[in-house]
C-alpha cells in the first residue's frame, strides 16, 4: 500500500492545523521578534560570515510567519520536503517512508516547543535554521549518492509480501502516529501564554474590546501579564470603573523558567499606553540591545519618538521598519494611539528605575501620583483602590464627581460607602450612590459579622459578592507581580 | 548604487535653489589627506544627476547618479592639487529634459593634515544592558576599518563584559594605550608595542577601579577618576538618561611600579574627567561641590540631579617629585548657571575645549550640551570684555561657545589631533539619539569651521546603523597588538596595583568622611556609554 500521499496529507493536515489554530499567535509574535530587513545587507556581507547566507534566508522564512498562513504553509513545505529529501537521499522505499517523518515532526516540535523562550532565545531564526541545515545536509548526501551511486546501495526496495509487508505497514504508520503524537504533547500549548499572546496583539491593534472578551474567555487562573493587559483595556474603553474588579484575578505561575516575563511580553506596550514614555523607550532599547533589532522593539522606539516629537530620530525608526516585509509603519494608527495616550503626559518628568517590575512600578506610580488630567487622576484613584492605598480616595473621587455627569461607576460607589465605613471623611449620604449598591453593601456586613473569620468569608461571599471592589479589598491578598 | 562616468551637460539653465545632499558637508573644511566624503543627493522632481568635482588647477571627476561616490585615489589628487585652497562641486540635474546647474558648491582644504587613524567603542545607546561592544580603529585616509577587540567571547547568560575607555598616550606615538574591561575578566589593559598586560586598578582606599583616564604626555603616570557611577532614566523627557556620580575622586597611577595614590578624596567634591596640559605640568580637571540635603544621597541626587553644577579646576604638577600642588579655579560654569565637562587642552597648550550643559557632566544626553573653548592664556586673568555674539550671553567669561560647530542636540567628547588643527566629537545633531562623529578644523587664530561627518564608503552606513560612535581619540598610528593576544592578556589574571597614599604636595584633610553609599539595584558603573 503506498504510504506517501496519506502521510503527506496527514502531516500537511497536522501542521496546518495546530499553526495555524493554537499556536496561530506564537507565530505571529515569532515573527514580531525576528529581525530581518530586505535592504542593507550585502551579498558580500552574507557570504563574509559563517553561515551567513543560510541565516539570513532562515531569518527571512521566519519573518513571513508574522502572517500567520504564509508562515505556516511554507514551514510546512519545507518541513514536507525534508521528508520527501530523505527519502531520495537514502533511496527510503515506501514501506519505510514513516522513517522519513520523525525528523520533521522532531523539527517541528522544537520550534513550536519554545513557548516563552522565544523572548529571550538568541539564536538566529531557531524555527529554520534547524531545518534548513538538516534539509541541506540530507541534499548534500543525496548528491553524493547519485555522484557515487557505485558505492552506495541505499536501501534495497523489497518486494514484501503478505505478513511481512503488513508488519511493515504497522511499523510505519506506528513511527508515523507515535512521533506526531510526540511533536503534538512538545508543543507548548499552555493556555496563559498563548492568551496572553491574542491579548497582546488584540492590543497592539487597538481592539480593546477583543481583549476584554479574551480575558472573560480564559479558563485558567490568569497570570499578573493577563490581568495588566485587562486592566489597560478597561481602561481605553472607559470601563475601568464598572468592571474592573468583575474580570478574573490571579497571579499564575508563568510555565517557564524564571524570568521577567511580563516586562519582557508587554512591558513597552504598557508603559506606551500608560504614558511612561521613557521606560517604554527603555526597555525596548535594553531588549533590542539584548535580542537583537527585532520589529517588536523597533515598533516601540518609533512610537515613543513619534509621541515625544522627535522627528529625525522618528524617520530613522521608520526607515528602519520600512526594511522589513511586514511591519512598516502605520501613521493614521500611531495617530489614534498617540491622541489617546497624550493626556497621560501631564505630569512632571521624574528620574526614576523600575528593576524590571512593571506592573509595581505601575501601580505605585499612579496611586502616589497627584493631579493631572482627568485620565490621570482617574487611574490615581483606580491604582489607589488596587493597592489598597486609600489615603487619596476622597480628594480624587471628589476632583472626578463633576465629570461622572450624575452617574458615579460602579467600583468607585462601592468604594465611597466602604472608605466612609472606614475612615469617615465625606457626606455619602450626599453622594448619588445606587439604593441597590446600597443594600448590597449593607447584606455584605451583615453576612460577613455572620460568618466570623475571613478565611470562612472569602470562600462564602465569594459567589455573590466577589465582582465587587469590597470582595477585592476584603480578601483578596498575596497576589504576586512581577 | 554609485554612480559611474558621465559626460557633462553642454547645455543647461542656471538654477537659483540649493541641492540638498546628505550628509551636508558643503562648505566645511577638509583635510588634504582624508578619505573620499561622500554624498547622496536629494532626488525632489530630477529624473538625472550629474556632479562635477574640479580644482583650480584643472583637476576633474564627474560622476552620474544620485550617489556621488568618489573613487579613492581620484579624490586623494583632487585633495592634493587644492591643499590650501578650494575644492570645487557642481551639481546638474535634469527634469522635463532640461538641465539645471545649481549653484557651485565647495570645500576649503586645510594645508594641515589630519592624524590617519582614529579609534572608537561602538555600542548602541543603551543604558544597562550591553552585547557586541567593539573598539574599531578606522583609518581616515580611506574607509579601512577594523575590529581592535570585541566582547562577543567572554559573554554568557550571567555577566557580559563591558569595554571602554579606550585611551591612546600621545596619539599612540609610543604604541601605549589603555582600555577598561569590566565583569569578565575584568581589569585594565595596558598596551606596550605588542605586549599586553592587565591590570587591576581598585585598592581598597579608593572608591573603584580607575575610570576616565588622562595619560601624562612625558611620564608613565596616568591620572583616573574613579566613581560611582548610576544611571537613571526619565519618565517623559527625551533626554531619556541621566548618569550621575553618586561620589567620584582622582587618583595617579604609575604604570611602571603599579602604584595607585589618590589626588582628590573629598566626599563634598565630585572629580572627574582629568586632563593634562601638553607639558604635564598640569592637571586639568572638573569638580562639583556637592552638600547633601537628605541621608540618603542617591535619593538626594535623583531629585537634585539639575542642581548639581560642574566647575573646571586644576592642579600644577612637579615633573620632578610628581606632586600636586593646591587647586585652584580656571572656569566657573557654576557662576553662569552652567556645568562644564570633558576638559582637554589643546596639543600648543593655548587652548581648553570643553563641553558645557546646564548640568551634570554626561553631557551625551543633555541637548544642551555644546563645546566651548577657554583660551588658557587669559586664566587667572579678570575676564576679558566679550565681542563675539555666541559670548556676550556671558560676558563675564572670556569662554567662547563654538558656534560652527554645535548644533541644538548634544556636541560633546572631543580629542584634539596631534598637531592641534582638527577637533574630533561627538554629535547626536542628526537625530538627538544615536552619536556620529564629526571632525571640525580649528585654525590658528582659535576659529572652528563647518564640520563633517565621519565619511563613509557606503552612503547608508550611518542610517542603517543603530549604535552610536563613542569615546572617539585620534592616533597616529595603528594598535599593534591582535584581538588575539589582546583575548588572552584578558583572560589572564589581573595583577593588582597597590595603594600609597596621597600625590599632593601637601595633603589635605577630607572635608567629610566618606560616608557609606546605599546601594540601588538600578545603579551599576560599568555599562555607561558615554
Amino acid at each position: 500500500m503506498k504510504l506517501r500521499l496519506p502521510f503527506t496529507l496527514v502531516f500537511v493536515a497536522f501542521a496546518l492545523y495546530l499553526l495555524l489554530g493554537p499556536l496561530q499567535p506564537y507565530l505571529r509574535e515569532t515573527g514580531a521578534l525576528t529581525p530581518f530587513y530586505l535592504t542593507g545587507v550585502s551579498l558580500g556581507e552574507l557570504l563574509g560570515h559563517p553561515s551567513g547566507l543560510l541565516l539570513y534566508v532562515a531569518s527571512g522564512l521566519q519573518s513571513c510567519f508574522a502572517l500567520p498562513w504564509l508562515g505556516a504553509c511554507l514551514f510546512t513545505v519545507i518541513l514536507v520536503a525534508l521528508a520527501y529529501a530523505q527519502k531520495w537521499a537514502f533511496r527510503v522505499s515506501d514501506h519505510w517512508f514513516g522513517l522519513c517523518w520523525v525528523v520533521p515532526f522532531l523539527l517541528f516540535a522544537h520550534y513550536t516547543r519554545m513557548g516563552y523562550l522565544i523572548y529571550t532565545s538568541k539564536a538566529v531564526a531557531p524555527a529554520y535554521v534547524p531545518v534548513l541545515v538538516v534539509l541541506l545536509g540530507v541534499l548534500l548526501l543525496g548528491c553524493l549518492r547519485v555522484g557515487v551511486s557505485r558505492w552506495w546501495k541505499g536501501w534495497k526496495s523489497s518486494r514484501a509480501t503478505g505478513s511481512k509487508r503488513m508488519v511493515l505497514l504497522v511499523v510505519n504508520v506506528l513511527l508515523f502516529v507515535g512521533s506526531a503524537i510526540a511533536a503534538y504533547s512538545y508543543s507548548f500549548r499552555d493556555p496563559n501564554f498563548l492568551n496572553t499572546l491574542r491579548m497582546k496583539h488584540a492590543a497592539e491593534e487597538g481592539a480593546w474590546e477583543q481583549v476584554l472578551q479574551l480575558a472573560r474567555e480564559g479558563k485558567e487562573e490568569p497570570t499578573r501579564a493577563q490581568v495588566c493587559l485587562t486592566r489597560l483595556a478597561l481602561f481605553k474603553t472607559g470601563r475601568m470603573g464598572d468592571e474592573l474588579f468583575t474580570y478574573p484575578e490571579g497571579s499564575a505561575q508563568y510555565n517557564a523558567p524564571q524570568n521577567q516575563w511580563l516586562r519582557l511580553m508587554i512591558g513597552p506596550l504598557l508603559y506606551y499606553h500608560y504614558g511612561k514614555t521613557g521606560f517604554a523607550y527603555r526597555w525596548a532599547m535594553e531588549d533590542m540591545v539584548e535580542y537583537g533589532e527585532r520589529p517588536a522593539y523597533l515598533r516601540y522606539l518609533y512610537s515613543v519618538a513619534r509621541l515625544n516629537g522627535e522627528e529625525a530620530l522618528t524617520k530613522r525608526y521608520e526607515r528602519t521598519l520600512a526594511r522589513t516585509l511586514f511591519y512598516k509603519c502605520a501613521r493614521e494608527k500611531e495617530d489614534q494611539e498617540a491622541a489617546a495616550i497624550k493626556p497621560l503626559l501631564n505630569y512632571t518628568d521624574q528620574l526614576d528605575g523600575d528593576d524590571g517590575l512593571v506592573e509595581f512600578y505601575l501601580l505605585n506610580s499612579f496611586a502616589l501620583s497627584e493631579g493631572g488630567s482627568r485620565e490621570m487622576v482617574e487611574l490615581s484613584l483606580m491604582n489607589g483602590l488596587i493597592t489598597k492605598n486609600l489615603t487619596g480616595f476622597w480628594p480624587r473621587f471628589l476632583a472626578l464627581l463633576p465629570t461622572w455627569q450624575g452617574r458615579i461607576p460602579t467600583h468607585y460607589q462601592e468604594a465611597a460607602l466602604m472608605v466612609a465605613q472606614l475612615q469617615g471623611g465625606a457626606p455619602v449620604a450626599d453622594l448619588p450612590i445606587d439604593t441597590v449598591i446600597q443594600q448590597r453593601f449593607q447584606q455584605l456586613i451583615a453576612a460577613s459579622a455572620r460568618m466570623g473569620d475571613n478565611a470562612a468569608n472569602a470562600v462564602a461571599l465569594r459567589p455573590e459578592f466577589g465582582n465587587t471592589y469590597w470582595y477585592y479589598y476584603f480578601f483578596v491578598e498575596g497576589l504576586k507581580t512581577n | 548604487m554609485c554612480g559611474c562616468s558621465p559626460s557633462l551637460p553642454t547645455t543647461y539653465e542656471e538654477a537659483s535653489w540649493q541641492s540638498v545632499i546628505t550628509p551636508d558637508n558643503f562648505g566645511a573644511t577638509l583635510p588634504p589627506n582624508i578619505a573620499p566624503l561622500n554624498f547622496r543627493i536629494q532626488q525632489g522632481d530630477a529624473s538625472e544627476a550629474v556632479t562635477r568635482l574640479h580644482t583650480g588647477k584643472g583637476g576633474e571627476v564627474v560622476i552620474g547618479g544620485w550617489d556621488v561616490c568618489v573613487d579613492e585615489d581620484d579624490w586623494h589628487k583632487l585633495l592634493e592639487q587644492s591643499r590650501g585652497d578650494t575644492l570645487f562641486c557642481d551639481i546638474y540635474l535634469k527634469s522635463d529634459d532640461r538641465w539645471k546647474h545649481l549653484p557651485t558648491q565647495h570645500f576649503l582644504i586645510a594645508s594641515e593634515p589630519i592624524d590617519p587613524y582614529i579609534t572608537y567603542r561602538l555600542i548602541r545607546p543603551s543604558y544597562v544592558t550591553y552585547e557586541e561592544l567593539t573598539i574599531n580603529e578606522r583609518c581616515l585616509e580611506n574607509f579601512d576599518e577594523r575590529v581592535v577587540y570585541e566582547n562577543m567571547r567572554f559573554e554568557d547568560s550571567e555577566q557580559g563584559q563591558c569595554i571602554n575607555c579606550h585611551l591612546p598616550r600621545n596619539w599612540n606615538q609610543q604604541q601605549q594605550s589603555q582600555f577598561h574591561v569590566r565583569q569578565a575578566f575584568g581589569g585594565t589593559v595596558f598596551i606596550n608595542g605588542d605586549q599586553v598586560t592587565k591590570v587591576n586598578l581598585k585598592t581598597d582606599s579608593t572608591l573603584s577601579a580607575g575610570v576616565y583616564p588622562a595619560w601624562h604626555p612625558t611620564q608613565n603616570l596616568i591620572a583616573y577618576s574613579v566613581n560611582e557611577t548610576g544611571q537613571v532614566f526619565h519618565t517623559l523627557d527625551p533626554q531619556k538618561v541621566e548618569v550621575i556620580d553618586y561620589a567620584s575622586d582622582l587618583i595617579l597611577y604609575n604604570v611602571e611600579t603599579k602604584t595607585v595614590q589618590h589626588i582628590e578624596r573629598t566626599a563634598s567634591e565630585f572629580e572627574s574627567f582629568p586632563t593634562w596640559s601638553p607639558d604635564g605640568s598640569t592637571l586639568y580637571y572638573i569638580s562639583a561641590h556637592y552638600t547633601p540635603r537628605a541621608a540618603d544621597i542617591d535619593a538626594d541626587l535623583d531629585s537634585n540631579y539639575d542642581q548639581l553644577h560642574y566647575n573646571i579646576y586644576a592642579r600644577d604638577f612637579d615633573l620632578q617629585t610628581c606632586r600636586f600642588g593646591p587647586r585652584r579655579l580656571v572656569f566657573d560654569a557654576e557662576a553662569l548657571g552652567k556645568s562644564a565637562s570633558v576638559p582637554r587642552v589643546s596639543p600648543d597648550g593655548k587652548y581648553l575645549l570643553f563641553t558645557l550643559a546646564d548640568y551634570g557632566q554626561f553631557h551625551i544626553w543633555h541637548k544642551s550640551a555644546d563645546l566651548w573653548v577657554l583660551p588658557l592664556e587669559t586664566e587667572g586673568q579678570a575676564s576679558q570684555p566679550s565681542t563675539t555674539p555666541e559670548a556676550s550671553a556671558y560676558p563675564q567669561t572670556s569662554a567662547i561657545a563654538l558656534q560652527a560647530v554645535n548644533s541644538p542636540e548634544s556636541e560633546s567628547y572631543h580629542a584634539w589631533s596631534s598637531n592641534g588643527r582638527w577637533i574630533l566629537y561627538s554629535s547626536r545633531r542628526d537625530d538627538g539619539n544615536y552619536t556620529r562623529l564629526y571632525i571640525s578644523y580649528f585654525d590658528s587664530n582659535g576659529q572652528p569651521h563647518k564640520p563633517f561627518r565621519l565619511p563613509q564608503r557606503s552612503l547608508d552606513n550611518d542610517d542603517l546603523l543603530l549604535r552610536s560612535y563613542n569615546a572617539a581619540e585620534f592616533l597616529l598610528q595603528p594598535v599593534q597588538p591582535s584581538q588575539r593576544q589582546l583575548r588572552k592578556a584578558i583572560q589572564a589574571d589581573a595583577q593588582p596595583s597597590a595603594y600609597t597614599g596621597s600625590a599632593l604636595a601637601q595633603p589635605e584633610a577630607d572635608s567629610i568622611p566618606m560616608s557609606a553609599l546605599q546601594p540601588t539595584s538600578e545603579r551599576r558603573s560599568t555599562a555607561v556609554a558615554y
